[in-house]
């Protein structure tokens, strides 16, 4: 046992300096945006989004759910693709009529609402491509 | 050829069938067999309503999206964009498609989408002898397919005539005999996947009066495509009724006879045959054409409905919103009638009814993507046929 921690020492001081090296693999699960933004998010999905998709996002029979399954029906992509599809395809009856701002914040209440954990930088349209949809937190890949 | 003109109209507005208004029709002697009687009436209250079903039909300017596209080493053959057709040419459409398919001697086939379009190209691949997976984000019975109207209308607007290939008419054509050919299996089996029913066309004024001009409209009037008079040979003629021959309290009236899809049956059908067939499904939704490339099938026949919309970002396609009614089931109701743009036809699973919206102008919810079921629209179309009903003789309320 102590041997294991003994030796995980200089192990994770390996991986801290590979990881300031190269940029490290983003992934939604690493905080990629704020409590204050989901709750601007909240805002709008209320206005804009839960006629269809419900106040719980549970949908309907004919409307797709944003919670359970969105999270493997989404996963394996980046978040520009979640982005570009809510930003050209939503709300339904009037596609493309929220700005890149609101949708960057609905984004983050639905990741919030699946209980993706919140950090302090804000979501913006600019780096979703860099950021992985895992379904699943990722585990730090030991070096 | 002047009713012939007149059932072609009707059938050209799938999911809104209802008259022409141009044609002019000569009264003609119905003979003792073909007079009808004993019609139930429809019990068209809105506390018997149960369900209301809205959805988009697929209408593509362009007519249905046929090509063949390589993404990565992947072949994908499209099949969509069948506006208010699909259920009508779903197997001479897959028939088409799997033709392509099989050219590359396939062990296994992808479909992906689970529509009626999906579904038909899955089983006729599975004829043809590949193993098949279908992947789809969504079962058959939360499918669009399954919020129409779900009639034989071939003909329902296939295309502008500005953007429609110049063959759209032959291959048509083609779809709508071989689907024909395909459909008669079904008919006469137990529980009515398929079924005929008598069709009433009711109206307080003569059928050729001119319409009022239209309303104005806030986006051009689309010119659909015109098909031309192409499958009178399979298409039963309309019969003009005089008021001594029908029990319905309207002046003026005509009836045909048309084919209807049982959603419930036919789809549970279906998909047991394609089950049966050692068929797979898979749930997963796509978000790009490019994933395709990663699936381990390598020939693919793409029916994703309206949504290349979005996922394959098809300009073209155009949504065009519909929405039925459905009223608790009366078997004991054998037919299906239209009056003041409303549109009734007694399902196994119930009176569907469905306004139809005017017949002149802007086409009723075309270029609307709004799929929220209205519930107010739905109480209207069943006044409409209660006040009709309401003066049904055999029914005095």
């Amino acid at each position: 046992m102590r041997l294991r921690n003994f030796l995980a020492i200089p192990l994770l001081l390996t991986a801290g300096i590979a990881s300031a090296q190269t940029p490290a693999r983003l992934s939604i699960w690493d905080g990629v945006y704020s409590e204050a933004q989901a709750a601007r998010g909240h805002t709008l999905y209320m206005q804009s989004c839960a006629r269809c998709h419900g106040a719980e996002l549970a949908g309907t029979f004919e409307t797709p759910p944003l919670v359970g399954r969105f999270m493997p029906y989404w996963s394996g992509s980046t978040l520009d693709a979640l982005f570009d599809y809510v930003s050209t395809s939503m709300p339904l009856d009037r596609p493309g009529a929220l700005g890149a701002g609101a949708n960057a914040d609905i984004l983050a209440f639905l990741l919030k609402s699946n209980e993706i954990p919140a950090g302090t930088k804000e979501l913006s349209a600019g780096n979703l491509k860099s950021i992985h949809f895992d379904s699943a937190k990722p585990r730090r890949v030991r070096k | 050829m002047d009713r012939r003109h007149l059932l072609k109209n009707s059938l050209a507005l799938g999911g809104l069938a209802c008259l022409g208004s141009t044609a002019k029709a000569q009264p003609q002697r119905v003979p003792l067999m073909d007079r009808p009687f004993n019609l139930a009436p429809i019990r068209a209250h809105v506390d018997r309503i149960y369900d209301i079903k809205c959805c988009i039909r697929p209408f593509r300017t362009k007519g249905p999206r046929l090509d063949v596209e390589q993404i990565g080493d992947a072949m994908v053959i499209h099949n969509y964009g069948h506006s208010g057709a699909g259920w009508s040419l779903s197997w001479g459409s897959a028939d088409m498609q799997v033709q392509k398919a099989m050219s590359r001697s396939p062990k296994k086939i992808a479909v992906i989408g689970c529509g009626i379009i999906g579904l038909t190209s899955a089983l006729m691949a599975q004829r043809a002898g590949a193993e098949v997976t279908i992947y789809t984000k969504d079962v058959f019975q939360r499918t669009r397919s399954v919020r129409a109207n779900g009639s034989w209308t071939p003909a329902s607007h296939m295309a502008l005539a500005s953007d429609a290939p110049s063959n759209l008419g032959d291959v048509w054509e083609r779809m709508t005999r071989i689907s024909w050919k395909n459909l008669r299996q079904y008919i006469g089996m137990a529980g009515n996947p398929l079924a005929f029913a008598d069709h009433y066309y009711l109206s307080d004024t003569p059928f050729d009066e001119p319409l009022p001009p239209p309303p104005p409209s806030p986006v051009p009037v689309p010119e659909y495509y015109e098909l031309g008079d192409r499958i009178g040979d399979i298409t039963p003629t309309l019969q003009v009724l005089t008021p001594d021959l029908h029990p319905f309290p309207a002046k003026y009236a005509r009836r045909t006879t048309r084919l209807f899809f049982n959603f419930s049956e036919y789809g549970h059908l279906l998909i047991s045959d394609f089950y049966a067939a050692g068929g797979k499904m898979v749930m997963r939704d796509f978000h790009s054409p490019g994933e395709l490339a990663h699936l381990p099938e390598k020939v693919i026949i793409n029916c994703p409905g309206y949504a290349a919309h979005d996922w394959w970002k098809d300009t073209a396609m155009v949504p065009h919103r519909g929405q039925t009614e459905w009223l608790i089931p009366q078997p004991e109701v054998n037919y299906g009638l239209t009056y003041r743009n409303v549109e009734a036809l007694s399902k196994s699973d119930g009176v569907m009814m469905i306004d139809i919206g005017a017949r002149n102008g802007l086409p009723k919810g075309y270029g609307n993507s709004n799929e929220v079921p209205d519930r107010a629209e739905a109480e209207r179309a069943v006044r409409v046929m209660e006040e009709l009903y309401s003066r049904f003789p055999a029914n005095p309320v």
